[in-house]
């Protein structure tokens, strides 16, 4: 039901991490994969079209990954797309601030490509209905 | 085998990210010495700990995880105000970054890194608790009424069940913990079966894509396997690259066509106009191209330079000094060979104004000075060079005491101190050997040091300069070609044949005339406004003989010494590409160049040169001006 074709768009400030999270996805079978270094960046690339998926780091400078949820979750034509919160935080505070901001899943690092599959699936399963 | 094997490139990546995060970091606790409640400061090294801890789970680092981890939430707690910086708290901080840095150069070499000192963790979590020095004690933490499920596959929290909890949905909870619990067991989601499983999936993917993989070349551990390797480059800069070279493609093309036209005779005006104009546009191109790929070469001197406030700081501290280090220019770019051979130099002249150039506290009062003292680093591009300058605002140097103590340790005559000029008498402490400070401290001092300093910047075709002022300070100037890959030559003639030498080494060029070559202590020598140089002939060098008086002398200056060289004609300068012998390299030669007449000419190496021939190169007056020589037949 996902499509391998679809277009993610990873943001995280740390390219080392930007090219884990594409490693991962293509090991997963997604090789379309584009990047951005913070959320001021992804805005930009999201409003220009294309993007199926978001994957963002939290803490990122300038527009941190929750500011960017809400930017998304704000915007009428992008509302409607899955964004997972990648982070090194398992705290609540966290955890429920991104469930209320709207995001689609949660995965704390370091994590593994089942893992990724295994969110990524629940979040797809969700999509489904 | 090593400790990341499948991981070698993701490892590198991480280690030059994380290494340059890691500077910034280092900068940025140096300014918050001076500020310590600035909000945005503790945010960004709150976010640099967090970034290397992510990257370092996904490498397994257990140990680099733990101790950012610990370090990060120090930070979280300074930034929220829980807590305040105090002086010890930023030492414990300053340490753990020391050692972050200490595992980073493990990682380098293929190993995990070794646990951090048990005190070191143990301050770390005093710091945490507020109970380091005189810090705030901690605000008592709410108690928390929110529930979560516990992990039952020990690899993250189960999102749904989450978002369930919160949002009150479906609270199909049965076996719950208390966050508080979850939360002081965050380390456990890099427990090790999941860590393993990381490396495993890793080695996985790797050899599946690279059939008949068997673990990292061999030798590439040793060494330097992290320098060199990789580059980042601006895509606007790989994309100018790309551009020019499909310019010269369609360019070429022109050319070819061109060509036909001119073979089979049409070589009427307009043929020929066009021809010279493609030409030309060929000429742009390529040497538009040329600087276009040296530029992706190119990097911000800002990412050396970061690195050195954190070291004078700390230098200035155990001496009991107030030092603050001005950076200027950090945007000024430099070929990446160079930044990496330039770092230790650097190191050491900062150091040394540090240490010797800015006077102890009590001498800088007393001389109506004011206590702080600031180290500029300073970088910037003048025309086709690269100037960096370090300077002080010390005590600055004294030539008397310089040349006196040269004399003692016997590294100069009673003769050559009488006629040494103020700057001759600064460069003394290039010497090897020479050490001003009376007792040997454990920072500089060494005896060990500048001298290096000087020779590290000349294998860089580069040379340092002293410009100093007694109770003013010191500068110590740098000056580096802009690239290493071209090297400006003067071209000079022994009979017909040409060689170059490197243009950094000439001082000047002068006639050789008969009368002025004198002879002293068996050589021949001559006197350039009042210095006594030995003359070196060219062909003595190489081992030719020699077939006719020299005409002139090429004063050359390198790190050990002054001499003439004698040749018989010049050819001119050129800036040549150099091409280096891989697999033949004649003793003395640097590499080769072709000339713009196609002709090949060897780049002479002086050192290398000077060096091999022992006492063959000394020459007296009479073998010089072939007196009393039959001169063989010029062939």
């Amino acid at each position: 039901m996902s499509d391998p074709k679809m277009k993610f768009l990873v943001v995280d400030d740390f390219s080392t991490m930007r090219r884990i999270v594409r490693n991962l996805l293509k090991e997963l079978g997604y090789t379309n994969v584009d990047e951005a270094e913070d959320g001021v960046v992804a805005m930009q690339k999201l409003n220009s079209g294309g993007i199926d998926f978001v994957v963002t780091d939290w803490n990122m400078p300038n527009m941190t990954g929750i500011e960017l949820l809400r930017a998304i979750r704000a915007s009428a034509p992008l509302a409607h797309l899955p964004v997972l919160m990648i982070t090194a935080e398992a705290k609540k505070e966290n955890i429920i601030e991104a469930a209320q901001a709207g995001a689609s899943g949660y995965i704390v690092k370091p994590f593994t490509a089942a893992t990724l599959s295994e969110k990524l699936g629940k979040i797809f399963e969700k999509m489904g209905k | 085998m090593s400790d990341f094997a499948g991981m070698e490139d993701l490892l590198q990546d991480f280690l030059i990210e994380a290494g340059d995060l890691l500077s910034g970091v280092d900068n940025k606790l140096v300014d918050l010495e001076r500020t310590p409640q600035d909000l945005s400061l503790l945010n960004e090294i709150f976010r640099g700990f967090h970034t290397i801890k992510g990257g370092a789970g996904f490498l397994n680092a257990t140990e680099l995880v733990t101790l950012c981890h610990l370090t990060e939430n120090l930070f979280d707690k300074l930034r929220t105000g829980e807590l305040v910086v105090k002086a010890e708290m930023l030492d414990v901080i300053l340490a753990a970054t020391a050692d972050v840095r200490r595992m980073f150069s493990e990682l380098e070499r293929d190993l995990q890194p070794t646990p951090a000192e048990s005190n070191l963790i143990e301050q770390l979590k005093l710091a945490l608790s507020g109970s380091l020095g005189a810090a705030k004690a901690p605000v008592a933490k709410p108690s928390v009424a929110i529930v979560v499920p516990a992990e039952s596959k020990g690899n993250g929290p189960d999102w749904d069940a989450y978002y369930a909890a919160v949002t009150g949905e479906v609270p199909a909870v049965s076996a719950s913990v208390p966050v508080a619990v979850a939360e002081e067991e965050e380390e456990a989601h890099i427990s090790d079966d999941v860590a393993d499983h990381i490396v495993k999936s890793a080695v996985g993917r790797r050899t599946s894509d690279k059939p008949g993989y068997q673990g990292p070349p061999g030798g590439r551990r040793d060494g330097e396997r992290q320098r060199d390797n990789s580059i980042r480059v601006d895509t606007a800069r790989l994309d100018q690259v790309l551009n020019l070279s499909g310019e010269i493609g369609l360019t070429k093309n022109r050319l070819n066509a061109l060509r036909s036209d001119i073979l089979n005779g049409k070589n009427d005006t307009d043929t020929l106009h066009a021809l010279d104009l493609a030409v030309s546009q060929l000429d742009l191109l390529v040497s538009d191209l040329q600087n276009a790929v040296m530029k992706t070469r190119m990097q911000p001197i800002g990412r050396l330079f970061q690195k050195y406030p954190r070291i004078a700081r700390d230098l200035a501290r155990s001496l009991g000094k107030d030092v603050e280090m001005v950076l200027v220019g950090e945007e000024t770019e430099i070929d990446k060979t160079m930044i990496e051979d330039l770092s230790d130099p650097i190191i050491h002249l900062i150091r040394n104004a540090v240490d010797h150039g800015i006077e102890a506290q009590n001498e800088r009062l007393s001389a109506g000075k004011r206590e702080k003292s600031y180290v500029t680093l300073e970088a910037r591009q003048e025309g086709d060079h690269i100037v960096i300058i370090v300077s002080d605002d010390g005590r600055g140097m004294n030539p008397e005491r310089l040349r006196a103590r040269a004399l003692e340790k016997g590294l100069i005559s009673d003769e050559e101190a009488n006629t040494m000029d103020e700057r001759q008498s600064f460069n003394l402490i290039f010497l090897p050997g020479f050490s001003t400070a009376a007792t040997v401290s454990d920072v500089s001092g060494r005896g060990v040091g500048m001298d290096v300093v000087r020779t590290n910047i000349q294998k860089l075709n580069g040379s340092i300069d002293i410009r100093s002022e007694q109770g003013k300070g010191t500068s110590f100037v740098i000056s580096l070609p802009l690239t290493l890959a071209i090297l400006p030559v003067l071209l000079v003639c022994l009979g017909e044949q040409p060689f170059a030498v490197p243009l950094s080494m000439v001082r000047e060029i002068l006639p050789i005339e008969p009368k002025e070559v004198q002879e002293l202590g068996g050589r021949a020598t001559m006197v350039v406004r009042g210095e006594v140089l030995p003359v070196v002939t060219l062909a003595a060098l190489l081992g030719w003989p020699q077939e006719r008086v020299p005409e002139y002398g090429v004063l050359m200056q390198s790190a050990e010494q002054s001499f003439i060289l004698a040749i018989d004609s010049f050819a001119g300068r050129e800036d040549a590409v150099i091409k280096s012998l891989d697999d033949f390299r004649p003793k003395g030669v640097a590499g080769v160049t072709t000339l713009s007449n196609g002709q090949i000419v060897l780049i002479l190496d002086m050192k290398e040169l000077l060096s091999g021939m022992g006492d063959q190169r000394v020459i007296t007056r009479a073998q010089l001006m072939l007196e009393g020589i039959a001169v063989p037949a010029a062939a």
